[in-house]
């Protein structure tokens, strides 16, 4: 399953999307993109913005669908210091999850974002922190929870713990060139089955995904195919052609090193007119008289 | 001020970008003179009288331009006596070191929402906040959750609200393949992941050399709206009267 399609259609009911980054590349930008597209699809999405201000979160998502958005805000005060957010990072439990969820006007399956998980991992125990989301995911109230989580912050443990929790873990990479990201998809399904794939992206700024050509191997991107490959031959002051009878005789030639019968011949057949070698043996040489090359079948 | 270093951000003291977090962090290396640059970058844009090269640091904190908490000197006091009068307050994490850096961060809104007032009835503007540097911190025993708590909030009232500038100095160790928990490329990690430019200075990775003092790698991270993320390396040399910087390979002992 592509990440573009993950986006497209969202998880099935009860799916928890995790969008893991690291400081090489971050993951906003994607979840900029789940939230676009839920809301295009006329899902009510719930906001949990405890790092990021509701205009960055916000800017660039489809201006007909941004009433169905509710940013409750945590930033800019998380942690309850100056009073001044609706939702602090401690009130993160299932009770007052739903409850947040249920006081909005029309309370059918909504789409919860948290941004970010690593905020809430900080401030809860991670044990607590795995039951919220279990309870929350099977409360009802939710339809699919989609969480962002700096995975180079926490111990790999407690990454591990929360990739193993959700049914798709998408992780973001840079890629060679600066306009684009790998991301690898691993998505398991109720069944057990385990799909990957891994593609190159990148975030427009209307907040819409463009997936290009997934990696063969790592490090090389798929040629464009429409740029046709230019005839060397054309357009060049000097002939690098060959005509008919050209290219025969080409054929004809017989290479230097290529051992054909005629050469064979010519080289062992001694001709009349080249030179000769006289030998006269010293008294301690051993004199053969025996040609030595004899048994050689040349 | 460095010249050169102003034409690689792209900013001048008249117009840079405002409401950036700016990240300074080192590795067996001092990216201090980065301090320097930023606190004279700023305080020139705030008074256009300022001639010549110098800028006067008592004079701008006569002013109200500038705000001074020393931090070492004061907690000192604090660990020794059982001061708990209005001045040591933001220092109070160091007698409760369970408690986050609340009182820290009260001490800096306050400060930086003041400043907007000077003594003429003159504004100076938005807010810029200097830490130098972040890591002394963590070797006061303050653990780095409370300590990305504290830069968060932070950048939520300089930057986000008031629209100011943030440059915060973060000192890292040897990278260490176990040192993954707790400590200052933790900390630097997760500095990096909030704020809007990160500069690291480094020592030559080949070693010494008297012609080039270190490396300095440029990371624009993200806009208000849009992500960058490009990098970018380049060498300096510091001197009496600045620093130079240079592409790499370009440094005037190799030409």
């Amino acid at each position: 399953m592509s990440v573009e399609s993950c986006v497209l259609q969202g998880a099935e009911a009860g799916g928890f999307i995790l969008i893991q980054d690291t400081v090489k590349c971050t993951g906003r930008g994607l979840l900029k993109c789940f939230i676009n597209a839920a809301l295009k699809r006329g899902e009510d999405v719930h906001v949990l913005g405890f790092e990021s201000p509701e205009t960055e979160v916000c800017a660039g998502l489809d201006r007909s669908c941004v009433q169905k958005l509710h940013f409750h805000k945590g930033f800019p005060d998380p942690l309850g210091w100056t009073r001044r957010s609706s939702f602090t990072v401690e009130r993160f439990a299932s009770q007052h999850i739903t409850q947040l969820i249920k006081d909005t006007q029309q309370a059918k399956a909504s789409v919860l974002v948290v941004d970010s998980l690593s905020l809430v991992l900080r401030h809860h125990d991670p044990l607590v922190f795995c039951q919220t989301l279990q309870e929350l995911r099977k409360g009802g109230v939710i339809k699919t929870i989609i969480g962002l989580l700096h995975s180079d912050l926490h111990q790999q443990g407690i990454v591990g713990i929360v990739c193993y929790l959700a049914s798709t873990v998408i992780s973001v990479a840079p890629a060679n060139n600066e306009r684009h990201s790998v991301a690898k998809t691993t998505r398991r399904t109720k069944s057990g089955k385990v799909m990957q794939e891994e593609e190159y992206f990148s975030v427009c700024k209307d907040a819409t995904l463009s997936v290009q050509a997934k990696p063969r191997q790592p490090g090389h991107v798929q040629k464009e195919r429409d740029v046709s490959e230019a005839d060397p031959t054309s357009n060049l002051t000097f002939n690098l052609r060959l005509s008919e009878e050209e290219r025969k005789a080409k054929e004809k030639v017989a290479l230097p090193f290529v051992f054909s019968q005629e050469k064979k011949s010519a080289l062992l057949k001694p001709t009349p007119g080249s030179g000769r070698i006289v030998y006269e043996p010293d008294d301690n040489d051993d004199f053969d008289e025996e040609d030595p090359d004899d048994d050689l079948d040349v | 001020m460095f010249p050169e270093l102003n034409s690689i951000l792209n900013s001048t003291p008249d117009s840079f970008k405002s409401s950036d977090f700016i990240l300074v962090s080192d590795r067996r290396a001092d990216a201090s003179f980065l301090i320097h640059h930023h606190l004279s970058f700023y305080l020139r844009g705030l008074d256009h009288n300022v001639s010549g090269q110098g800028v006067s640091l008592a004079q701008a904190r006569e002013k109200g331009q500038l705000v001074f908490l020393e931090g070492l000197k004061n907690s000192i006091g604090v660990i020794l006596q059982e001061d708990t009068s209005q001045e040591t307050q933001p220092l109070s994490y160091l007698r409760t070191p369970g408690a986050g850096l609340e009182g820290l961060f009260r001490f800096v809104e306050r400060s930086v929402r003041q400043s907007g007032d000077g003594d003429a009835g003159e504004s100076w503007g938005p807010p810029v906040l200097l830490i130098d540097d972040l890591s002394v911190l963590l070797s006061l025993g303050v653990s780095v959750g409370a300590i990305l708590d504290f830069t968060l909030y932070c950048q939520a009232t300089v930057c986000s609200e008031l629209q100011g500038n943030m440059v915060i100095l973060v000192r890292c160790e040897e990278e260490d393949a176990d040192d993954d928990e707790e400590g200052s490329n933790l900390l630097r990690r997760g500095l990096v992941h909030q704020c809007n430019l990160a500069l690291h200075v480094e020592g030559l990775p080949t070693g010494y050399c008297r012609d080039i003092h270190g490396q300095m790698e440029v990371w624009w991270r993200q806009g208000e709206e849009t992500i960058y993320n490009q990098r970018k390396i380049f060498h300096f040399k510091v001197h009496d009267k600045g620093a130079s910087f240079f592409a790499r390979g370009t440094s005037s002992a190799v030409l």
